[in-house]
């Protein structure tokens, strides 16, 4: 399975691109802020624009949250599939944090299904 | 230690499961006399290209949209119908997992999933109705498809209603489809043995008696 690392940022960092026929399944993450500069909080976001539907005519570009944690500075926290069960994005994976930090370093594995 | 396995009693062939080459079609009488040039006749496939075509749609939670699987530019058609009478297009619909129904109706506004009592019909705005006649995804699986259906030229629309049910914020429905293009060559005087052959295709009113 494939794997992307990205650094922490406050506008929110393209992790898996959306592909058409499939969802995006994150199964692992590892969030290193062994050299991060203070207590780190990350969301996984999923990104997408729905389609016409009976009740939306005009549909616009939405971002909900799927996941949130909370790394202690100087910590490495490793988040495997069961800890990520559930967690399911339609669109693209997005990683977003509430600072921008470039030691804090994020890694997705992640799967289509 | 030594097996001795038995001979298998029987063996169990399962045919494919889309329309090959050399198959024979028939429509019978059932079909409306607009369609004379397949009513009543007799068809040998003569070529087949199985086409795959995956569709997606992001729908809200409890919405919907009706795919019209019919030819044109409409913003819910899929122009799928085939644009000759020589064409049958055999069609395998099978979903990924996901929380929603599908529900079906052709024409556009008569589901075909009715029982006889007058308001037992699906009516997603009926909270026990909406489960009349509303298939599952696990009904119908991506890489297992149960649900078939025939087009040709001219056919009424078919309409797929996909439903997103409570419980979640947005689903992802992707539908895959696997269309059996078939060319069709009447064949003018089938024998006895062509008509007990032939895959009979019916007119969809036969669905309601």
């Amino acid at each position: 399975m494939p794997s992307q690392i990205v650094t922490a940022h406050t506008t929110a960092v393209q992790a898996v691109a959306e592909r058409r026929n499939a969802v995006v399944i994150p199964t692992s993450m590892t969030i290193d802020n062994d050299a991060g500069a203070a207590d780190r909080t990350i969301w996984i976001q999923d990104s997408f624009t729905p389609s016409v539907s009976h009740g939306v005519a005009v549909p616009v570009a939405t971002v909900v949250d799927r996941y949130r944690v909370d790394v202690l500075m100087g910590d490495v926290m490793v988040l495997n599939a069961a800890d990520l069960e559930g967690v399911k994005c339609l669109g693209a994976l997005l990683i977003d944090a509430d600072a921008i930090d470039a030691d804090c370093h994020i890694t997705v594995g992640y799967k289509h299904e | 230690m030594l097996e001795l396995v038995p001979k298998p009693q029987f063996s169990v062939v399962i045919p494919p499961k889309l329309i090959q080459e050399g198959y024979l079609v028939h429509f019978p009488g059932d079909w409306p006399s607009t369609f004379t040039q397949i009513r009543e006749k007799y068809f040998r496939i003569q070529a087949t290209v199985p086409v795959p075509y995956d569709l997606s749609y992001i729908i809200p939670t409890l919405d919907y949209r009706d795919v019209d699987f019919s030819n044109g530019s409409g913003a819910f058609q899929e122009s799928i119908y085939p644009e000759k009478y020589e064409t049958l297009q055999e069609v395998l619909v099978g979903f990924k997992p996901g929380n929603f129904v599908s529900i079906w109706e052709i024409p556009a506004a008569r589901t075909i999933d009715n029982l006889e009592y007058a308001t037992m019909y699906n009516d997603i705005t009926d909270p026990s109705r909406l489960y009349l006649g509303a298939h599952q995804p696990k009904d119908s699986p991506y890489d297992d498809p149960r649900i078939k259906f025939y087009l040709i030229k001219d056919l009424a629309p078919l309409i797929m209603k996909l439903y997103v049910l409570a419980g979640v914020d947005f689903e992802k429905i992707v539908v895959g489809l696997t269309i059996n293009k078939c060319l069709m060559e009447e064949v003018s005087q089938p024998s006895d043995a062509d008509k007990l052959k032939a895959k009979v295709i019916r007119y969809y009113e036969y669905l309601r008696w």
